[in-house]
């Protein structure tokens, strides 16, 4: 067994039997762990509130070798949730992009870039209303960084360049759009011109969503791709999409 | 080794209850073998009861037997306030805590988006009805003050702001009789927030 130091954001908790707390972490060095909080659901002292969802905190734990659930130790608030529950929209962003990194990430594969961009999104939820574009600009982020980024650019199937005002053709099922000659073999959905290319500019934070029916069709594309090509649902998107749209 | 079948089935039948194991049931089940046979009828008519009488109380959401439930016909209790609850066990704690005051609505959760439940999920609706068809004055949200509870009583802020009525949340603090070396900077921070002139 050896003792751990590290920073963390509080993915997920749950209440063990009488005393203790389950609990899954996004740390910085060593990437999601779970742990078991001895006595945190009953004394106030030693885990105190620290391990709240979405709370940012400094923590020690015991890593036993091989398999198994680490004993946390000690954890420490370094900033705290407030502010998320200011409003339910946030409350479901910050859940949606926790759920996010939760899901799609396994255990003890260390990604800082993947732990920044949490915590950009989690300080950023705390100050301000996210948009969908913001929404949809994390979103990207975090696929670009998991390797699950949709193809926008060229032809996903035979890599030929496509005018921005031709793509308009998207495989959910190949990740990315289609040329004309492709999409004859290829099951595709057909988008409105522009939808695509204001993605794009998203993705390069140039500009905001036109309108609300743009919106709806960058909706249903990457609806389409996510739970084609990551097989999860996550529970907090139907209270999220609630208020984004 | 296995025990003849009726003991078999109830030792399993008791495995099933939360924190018992196989050995706690083992010597259960020897317990009711041996025990008098009023005790044995006793307990399995207290078992059958409880699933077949106990419901939800119309007005409130409180488990009961009656329908409304004995605190909602309570006529001496002050009609125009109602403390928000999320669970009937907080409501029986607050009750004991200030005996014969108060009237409650019981939520049966909070909101939590981490595990998808939402507002429709839990009693939030019912009790937006009830504050208008009772006239409610005041609306005390008595919900944990961790971030689901803290999310719910602010959601409910949010959906009763255009109603004539007052909402206040339950004070966060030092504990009666706490030391404040002993207590964390977000409690200490809580109880600045909420301190009160002398
Ligand atoms: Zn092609
Ligand atoms: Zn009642």
């Amino acid at each position: 067994m050896s003792l751990h130091k590290d920073e963390a954001f509080v993915l997920f908790k749950r209440a063990y039997g009488e005393s203790d707390k389950i609990i899954r972490l996004f740390t910085r060095t060593s990437g999601k762990i779970a742990a078991i909080a001895k006595g945190a659901s009953k004394s106030q002292k030693r885990f105190m509130n620290t391990l709240e969802p979405f709370n940012y905190i400094r923590i020690e734990y015991f890593e036993k070798s091989g398999k198994g659930m680490a004993r946390l130790e000690n954890a420490d608030i370094i900033e705290t949730n407030s502010g998320i529950e200011a409003s339910l929209q946030k409350a479901c962003t910050a859940s949606f992009f926790t759920e996010f990194v939760d899901r799609l990430t396994k255990e003890k594969e260390p990604h800082e870039p993947l732990f920044l961009a949490l915590k950009e999104v989690l300080f950023a939820v705390k100050r301000h209303m996210f948009s969908y574009a913001d929404i949809l600009y994390y979103q990207f982020l975090m696929l670009d960084m998991l390797g699950y980024m949709p193809n926008f650019d060229s032809c996903v199937y035979c890599a030929s360049t496509i005018p921005n005002e031709k793509k308009v053709l998207f495989s959910k099922e190949r990740g990315g759009i289609l040329c004309v000659n492709c999409a004859r073999f290829i099951p595709h959905t057909v988008c409105g011109e522009g939808v695509i290319p204001g993605l794009m500019s998203i993705i390069n934070q140039e500009k905001q969503f036109a309108n609300i029916i743009f919106e709806r069709q960058a909706q249903d594309i990457m609806e389409g791709f996510m739970s084609f090509h990551l097989d999860v649902e996550f529970r907090s998107y139907r209270l999220l999409k609630s208020f984004i749209l | 080794m296995f025990y003849p079948e009726p003991i078999e089935r109830l030792i399993e039948n008791l495995t099933r209850l939360p924190g018992i194991g196989r050995k706690t049931a083992t010597r259960l089940a020897f317990f009711l073998l041996n025990t008098k046979d009023s005790y044995i009828t006793e307990l399995s008519r207290s078992l059958t009861d409880v699933k077949e009488k106990i419901r939800l109380c119309s007005v409130c959401f409180n488990i009961t037997d009656s329908d409304p439930c004995a605190i909602c016909r309570d006529e001496r209790r002050d009609k125009s306030v109602v403390c928000v609850v999320e669970e009937s066990s907080h409501m029986m704690v607050i009750e004991s805590s200030n005996p014969g005051h108060l009237r409650y609505h019981v939520l049966h959760g909070v909101i939590n988006p981490l595990e998808g439940i939402g507002p429709d999920e839990i009693r939030i609706k019912e009790l937006q009805d009830r504050i208008v068809r009772e006239g409610i004055r005041e609306v005390i949200v008595a919900t944990n003050p961790n971030i689901e509870g803290n999310t719910t009583a602010h959601y409910i802020g949010e959906i009763l702001k255009h109603l004539d009525v007052t909402i206040t949340r339950i004070a966060s603090g030092i504990p009666v009789g706490g030391d404040i070396v002993y207590i964390d900077p977000l409690t200490i921070k809580s109880s600045m927030d909420n301190r009160k002139n002398l």
